[in-house]
């Protein structure tokens, strides 16, 4: 018996165990797994975020007129799991601290982050494509191909026009050799 | 009047047994005494099996995390062990350590909120406050590392979403430091304390040969003075390396097992730190090669037992049938054994002695 009251007697001395919140800021440690949050000029618009997503809260979707592609992540679909971040290939996706989610019925469908992911246009052929950032490209063409001394001028075309071109400048580079 | 005793059915539940998850129990009562007990259950079932037909294999990872929430690294573990052992994935060292700190973390913070609920549910309120006080350590902990008080997402396919660094790992030390000394202090609270022990020291009796013909699982099992422990029976992970005691009692009732949990949770601690001392450098994922079609099984300890995961697919990223037996199913089955002849003021004690988890057991 003596043991908690001597316990009881200690937490007493110590005050209140709790966050005087909302009169006080609450404390949030850095890693905790707030809202979602995407940064336009790294995705690569793979849409793997969209498929691992457990609550379907990831949208990406081909503009209209296109012109790119919308990318939304819908705060109230949200599981917060963290699945997206851990597979985007670009770090594109992250998870900010801030857990004030709460919002007013009449905001249900604003409480979404919504982006325009602009096309870029293939310098051979015009084609819409989308953007390679050049941290990817370098680990996409880790093994350098022959004759290629800048990657960026690559990136700027589609798939279709790069390989035609990494195909010349290879040939080009055996005729040489 | 006659020398016959009236029975009548007492109405115990759905709500607010023990914890606030709902059970409707009929027990038949004689005077002060349960003769004899059923159940009616699936008040909270949510169609999660058939759910996880229709997700794919990474949208699961996460379903099966919200079946439960005191056991909700246990379920994510098991479901990826069963993937990996469906497409003979090797899991790094590194990710096999930091799925047991996961799950001793979790298994700390359930076992004091159980053995909180029991204070509770004997009317000990400041040393249930005080317990809960103490586990908000591990909370800490969890929403430092992981990020969340009790969802820690620390689960992928082929290893973990979540690496710690050197200045967490202080901080998991520290904190550990701090609840040790708590936590000794609890232990010796419910060993010795008059309240404790005059109302869970012989209530709730159930015995080894019931544990065995009921096939009960866990703390219950442990506290009927079996060592039945998965991580010791089937290792998997890190457990092998971690070398750890399976804590049993012998007092067969609701006393045995709090200890038993409270035992463990102290063995937990000492497990976390073994971990932390022994973390080997490297990769947290292995790389996914395609599932292919075939099926699968695995068992993991989760914090109230074995937790059974069986896992078919076709060659699509939706498995076909993703099945779980989890402890408390077994467990469920005591309790007509334990209450057979208490008093019906210990029907709730009893009913949380077994730390029932009614949303994993209906899903």
């Amino acid at each position: 018996m003596l043991g908690i009251f001597k316990i009881l007697l200690r937490n007493l001395r110590q005050g209140p165990a709790t966050h005087p919140f909302p009169f006080a800021e609450a404390h949030t440690p850095p890693r905790f797994r707030g809202r979602v949050t995407m940064l336009p000029e790294k995705c690569v618009g793979c849409g793997v975020c969209a498929h691992v997503c457990p609550g379907e809260a990831i949208r990406l979707q081909p503009s209209l007129d296109n012109t790119g592609y919308s990318f939304s992540i819908w705060h109230n679909s949200c599981a917060l799991c963290g699945s997206c971040r851990h597979f985007c290939p670009t770090g594109a996706i992250s998870l900010t601290n801030d857990w004030h989610l709460s919002h007013r019925q009449s905001e249900k469908y604003t409480t979404a982050e919504h982006h325009l992911v602009p096309y870029l246009r293939c310098a051979g052929c015009g084609e819409p494509i989308r953007m390679l950032p050049p941290e990817l490209a370098a680990r996409i063409y880790a093994h350098k191909p022959p004759g290629v001394e800048n990657l960026g001028e690559l990136m700027k075309l589609c798939p279709a026009c790069r390989r035609l071109e990494i195909l010349k400048r290879e040939a080009i580079a055996a005729a040489n050799a | 009047m006659t020398n016959e005793r009236q029975t009548l059915t007492l109405p115990v539940g759905p709500l607010h047994v023990a914890l606030e998850e709902p059970v409707y129990y009929k027990a038949r009562i004689e005077g002060e005494r349960v003769r004899s007990l059923s159940l009616v259950m699936g008040y909270v079932h949510r169609g999660m099996e058939a759910l996880a037909g229709k997700r794919n294999l990474f949208q699961n990872v996460v379903l099966t995390e919200r079946v439960c929430s005191l056991c909700s690294n246990s379920h994510p573990l098991a479901y990826c062990t069963a993937v990996e052992n469906l497409a003979d994935i090797a899991v790094p060292p590194r990710a096999q350590y930091l799925r047991c700190l996961a799950e001793e973390v979790k298994r700390i913070a359930s076992h004091l909120f159980n053995v909180g609920i029991m204070a509770h549910v004997i009317g000990y309120k400041s040393l249930f406050m005080h317990v809960m006080q103490v586990r908000e350590t591990m909370q800490d902990i969890k929403e430092t590392v992981y990020g969340n008080r009790m969802d820690v997402a620390a689960n992928c396919i082929g290893g973990v979403k979540c690496d710690l660094d050197g200045e967490l790992a202080t901080f998991i030390r520290a904190g550990l430091d701090k609840l040790k000394k708590e936590l000794d202090e609890i232990i010796r609270i419910y060993r010795h304390d008059k309240m404790i022990r005059g109302r869970t020291v012989g209530v709730g009796q159930i015995s080894p040969l019931d544990v065995v013909r009921l096939g009960l699982v866990g703390p219950v099992a442990r506290g009927s003075g079996l060592p039945v422990d998965v991580r010791r029976d089937s290792p998997y992970a890190a457990y092998p390396e971690l070398d750890f005691p399976v804590i049993t009692e012998d007092g067969c009732d609701v006393h045995a097992r709090a200890m038993v949990r409270l035992r463990e949770a102290r063995e937990s601690i000492a497990m976390v730190e073994r971990i932390l001392d022994k973390l080997p450098a490297g990769a947290t994922t292995a790389p996914l090669p395609p599932i292919p079609a075939g099926e699968a099984v695995a068992r993991i300890e989760a914090p109230r037992g074995e937790l059974f995961y069986y896992l078919r697919t076709d060659e699509s990223d939706k498995p076909l049938r993703l099945k779980w037996r989890v402890p408390s199913y077994m467990n469920w089955e005591a309790l007509p054994v334990m209450m057979k002849d208490c008093a019906v003021a210990d029907i709730s004690l009893i009913v949380n002695s077994i730390d029932p988890c009614v949303s994993c057991t209906e899903r």
